[in-house]
């Protein structure tokens, strides 16, 4: 893969991830970057690998052969505080031992020092933030009191929080989000999602897991689709998002309208 | 000049509350130091001694009884308390307590195994005195690595998991010592059963410096991973995911709480429950925040140990109750509570 070296994006080229185990195979050659300011949606059955490859993205897990990079630097050079540095990550949520309130759980996601100077910086931040994902009604509430929505939005706005950096930063960094709307009622998900987009307008880099086709064919520059741990295709919505491929891999009779680009398949 | 105050407050993470509390608990622990220094059988007028008209005997038993005493009963309550707290953070867990969890126990049978095999091994009274924390700390770490490496992948699910595990490790220390106290001899006898009873009686300088070097220095230890701990409560994967290296974090908070463990072990034998309540006790005081739960574990598991001391030394005089007697009896219905509220939830 040819990277142009002045273009700042994450890639991960060649990934295959094995487990020995059963000599199973969770990501089998799968290769594509993210450009920054661009949406990338991974769609893909049940079990075909998504959440693996953002785990792996993410530095979770190591492949077993093939390199991940961010911004021209292997994944494998960069340290664990580097690596919060440059990307943030928002998963599936476990619960927390203690009663956190969700102003601490939102605090976690600082990861740029706690002198004075970074100190008035995260409280523009979290300002900005809180008020960007309508959170301020839920910020003295003790975390483990939400519902799985509220969870989410906390979580996203924690995700937010580390992805935070200064106006003269020069890169905006990447987010990874797996199934972000997970949860979520009708409006917040649409809220989240048009949050995601304003975001990489401003220059983010974002990873998307979704389930929903027609979300993904709206909010996406680019989709992917995971099929049994391999990149079954990639490329913009109209070329990806055909019915005779929707319909061969998630085994569903599928229609697609490709006038305005809209999924049935009920 | 309060907006200063405000923000260096901001920057140390403490709330304003949190502040005011570790003050309190630090005067606390002075205040009851000093009462503990002076009053037992024998009342010491603290101020005689602060001007020099106390007698010989005054003298002695305050430099020579009280004040090792009381050091060594604080000493051994910031440390339960401080690696109650650790603990309960590392394993996300919030019944971990040293002794449940049969870290006290490994620590207690490294220590029984000294004195019963040592004697017969020819070791001396010089290099007992270095073995038998060293001991003691090995047997504790012993334990924390193998309950880390059983219940981790529990995550928040393990919390019975472990207790099972501690109960499991419990018995067979029990059974190690069990033997042990089978083939000691009268003496050796003697040593080993103020282990089973737990007390701050008969400690001398010379036993106590070097623990109280190693507990200060596993505090010190600890106290920085603060923000590391109030990550891992995300769990392991999303700790690492904001920076935390994990793994140094785990060595550092395993090897902290065994010295400390180990160390307090080996001078005052098994205290139970003191690192189960306290860390509770200053968390519904003031928050769950490590930066504050640290410290503030230490100061009230101190000051509380010292008044658990100086009532067990005083209530029916001139005998004495061990230590372990009290902690003990206020320890184990507030387990049941606790288990009692985790039903609710």
């Amino acid at each position: 893969m040819v990277n142009l070296s002045d273009e700042k994006t994450v890639s991960i080229s060649g990934v295959s991830l094995s487990v020995r185990i059963g000599r199973q195979s969770l990501l089998d050659n799968v290769s594509l970057n993210v450009k920054e300011g661009e949406i990338l949606s991974i769609i893909g059955p049940n079990g075909a690998g998504k959440s693996t490859l953002v785990a792996t993205l993410a530095g979770d897990m190591t492949p077993s052969n093939g390199t991940i990079s961010y911004d021209n630097r292997d994944l494998t050079e960069l340290s664990i505080q580097d690596r919060a540095m440059i990307r943030s990550v928002m998963a599936q949520s476990q619960p927390v031992a203690f009663d956190f309130s969700v102003q601490d759980i939102i605090k976690m996601g600082w990861v740029r020092g706690s002198d004075i100077e970074s100190t008035s910086r995260y409280a523009t931040a979290l300002a900005c933030i809180v008020e960007d994902c309508s959170i301020a009604h839920l910020l003295h509430r003790k975390f483990n009191t939400l519902s799985g929505g509220e969870h989410r939005r906390v979580h996203f706005a924690r995700a937010l929080v580390q992805l935070w950096r200064p106006e003269t930063c020069s890169s905006r960094g990447y987010l990874l989000l797996d199934e972000p709307v997970a949860n979520l009622d009708l409006a917040h998900e649409i809220r989240l999602l048009k949050q995601v987009r304003s975001l990489a307008d401003q220059g983010v880099g974002v990873l998307l897991v979704l389930h929903d086709l027609n979300i993904a064919a709206k909010f996406s520059d680019k989709i992917a689709i995971l099929q049994a741990g391999r990149l079954a295709c990639i490329g913009s919505p109209g070329d990806v998002l055909t019915a005779e491929r929707l319909t061969r891999i998630f085994q569903i009779p599928i229609s697609v309208d490709t006038h305005s680009l809209s999924i049935s398949y009920y | 000049m309060r907006v200063i105050a405000h923000k260096a407050a901001k920057v140390k993470n403490l709330s304003a509350n949190q502040t005011l509390t570790l003050i309190s608990l630090l005067v606390f622990a002075v205040a009851i130091a000093t009462l503990a220094c002076a009053s037992g059988s024998f009342d010491i007028s603290l101020w005689a001694i602060v001007q020099g008209q106390a007698s010989a005997l005054e003298n002695n038993v305050f430099m020579q009884i009280r004040v090792p005493r009381v050091l060594l009963s604080g000493f051994v309550g910031a440390s339960l308390g401080l690696s109650g707290a650790a603990l309960q953070g590392l394993f996300r867990n919030p019944l971990a307590d040293p002794g449940l969890i049969g870290v006290s126990a490994g620590a207690a049978l490294g220590a029984a195994i000294v004195i019963v095999l040592g004697s017969r091994f020819g070791v001396g009274a010089t290099l007992g005195a270095f073995l038998l924390p060293m001991a003691a700390i090995s047997g504790a770490a012993l334990v924390i690595l193998l309950l880390y490496i059983l219940t981790s992948g529990f995550g928040y699910q393990g919390v019975t998991y472990m207790l099972l595990v501690g109960i499991a490790v419990n018995a067979l220390a029990s059974v190690g010592i069990g033997i042990l106290t089978y083939i000691s001899s009268d003496s050796e006898l003697r040593g080993l059963t103020f282990w089973t009873m737990g007390s701050f009686g008969g400690v001398t300088w010379a036993l106590l410096v070097p623990a109280l070097l190693l507990i200060t220095a596993a505090l010190l230890a600890m106290v920085p991973a603060a923000r590391a701990l109030d990550l891992l409560q995300l769990g392991e994967i999303e700790a690492s995911r904001l920076g935390i290296d994990v793994g140094r974090l785990r060595y550092r908070v395993i090897f902290a709480a065994a010295v400390a463990v180990g160390a307090s072990v080996s001078l005052s034998g098994m205290i139970g429950f003191v690192g189960l309540v306290i860390p509770h006790l200053v968390r519904i005081v003031g928050g769950v925040h490590h930066c504050y739960l640290l410290p503030g574990s230490a100061m009230a598991g101190a000051g509380l140990m010292i008044a658990a001391d100086l009532i067990a030394r005083t209530v029916i005089q001139p005998a004495e109750l061990p230590v372990g007697l009290i902690t003990s009896a206020i320890g184990s219905p507030f387990f049941l509570w606790l288990i009692f509220r985790m039903k609710k939830l």
